[in-house]
């Protein structure tokens, strides 16, 4: 294998970079491990294919695309749209919470506001 | 009115200006009914105005919309014990003359649901042809889920019988609680029927149905009434 090529080196130390970034997010508990997953094995999809160039080129001919970076944009897309998909769910899941929480909040409030109250009707 | 207990669930989000009129109507038109007020997140004296009329209040801290609105109310209901539980608009449109002939059915026990409905006879209710449209849509919808016609199925002067509300308080729609709602619980083997009433123009406030939710009303409603028919009710 010769030199690596500038795009080579760029990727690399762009994934490498990324990589980190997101196990500190980890550390500093500002991302948890279950979404760090996927941006793990994002940044290691991009490592190995920026540095295999015939990888790179199999696939491509593999999946019929009309060039490397074809294939490149190809997966960039579809980890974003899976990322959306993800989020929009995780986002409907935490509306359905959010929604039960604040139901039983004003419940909770209503009757401790009527033992308060010596037990006289809804808060009167 | 009738010895078994009847819950009136009154859905108010900043309705300071027409909530006093119409718990003072309830009581006046329907004395033997009791009342909840539920303040849906308001900005304004919605809460101070349901308490100084002596109605009992339960606040949602943020805004939920009308389904969990109702969903508290029923689930308040429920957990008192009332028998059946009634919706009513806080601002005006709904008149509670027509309490009794809404639970009427109800309390005999010929129905689960009663729906307050403008079409069932002549009732003199004008909608822009826009909301006409859609009613027509979705009440077709309902006929054709259903087996049989709901001619008001957007109407919110319903009435619930207590096996109803026990299931509407863990589930219920979050927004729109009509075509979708009625045909989940046509499904779940609850009988609804409708009974005429007029409906009044509301006299302040908002409606629910603004410019935004006017385009995502018809999609949401035609999804959630696919879903509910496919769905595998529980």
């Amino acid at each position: 294998m010769t030199f690596l090529s500038r795009t080579q080196l760029i990727t690399a130390l762009g994934a490498v970079l990324l990589a980190l970034f997101v196990l500190e997010l980890v550390r500093r508990r500002k991302l948890s491990e279950e979404y760090s997953l996927l941006w793990v094995m994002a940044t290691t999809v991009i490592a190995v294919l920026g540095f295999s160039t015939p990888l790179l080129t199999w696939i491509t001919h593999v999946l019929g695309f009309l060039g490397e970076s074809s294939t490149t944009f190809a997966f960039g897309l579809a980890f974003s749209l899976a990322m959306l998909l993800y989020l929009s769910l995780k986002l409907s899941r935490l509306g359905f919470e959010n929604h039960a929480l604040t139901r039983d909040l004003a419940l909770l409030r209503d009757e401790v506001e009527t033992m308060r109250h010596g037990g006289g009707g809804s808060a009167r | 009115m009738t010895a078994a207990r009847v819950l009136v669930v009154v859905p108010a989000h900043n309705e300071e200006a027409s909530l006093a009129s119409t718990l003072a109507e309830v009581r006046a038109k329907a004395p033997g009914v009791d009342v909840l007020v539920v303040d849906d997140g308001s900005r304004d004296a919605t809460t101070r105005v349901a308490r100084e009329a002596g109605v009992p209040v339960v606040r949602h801290p943020v805004n939920l919309g009308v389904g969990g609105a109702l969903q508290t109310g029923f689930r308040w209901a429920y957990e008192h014990g009332y028998e059946v539980g009634v919706q009513l608009d806080a601002d005006g449109q709904h008149d509670p003359a027509y309490l009794e002939a809404l639970l009427e059915p109800v309390l005999a026990g010929r129905c689960d649901v009663s729906i307050g409905s403008r079409f069932v006879s002549a009732t003199g209710y004008h909608a822009p042809w826009n909301r006409r449209l859609g009613m027509l849509l979705f009440s077709a919808i309902a006929r054709l889920a259903i087996g049989r016609a709901i001619t008001d199925t957007t109407s919110g002067f319903r009435a619930y019988n207590r096996a109803v509300m026990n299931v509407c308080q863990h589930d219920f729609p979050k927004d729109f609680p009509d075509a979708p709602l009625l045909i989940t619980l046509a499904r779940r083997g609850f009988r609804l029927c409708e009974v005429p009433v007029v409906m009044r123009e509301r006299q302040s406030g908002r409606s629910f149905y603004t410019l935004g939710k006017q385009l995502y009303y018809p999609y949401k409603n035609l999804l959630a009434s696919l879903m509910a028919l496919i769905r595998r009710p529980v």
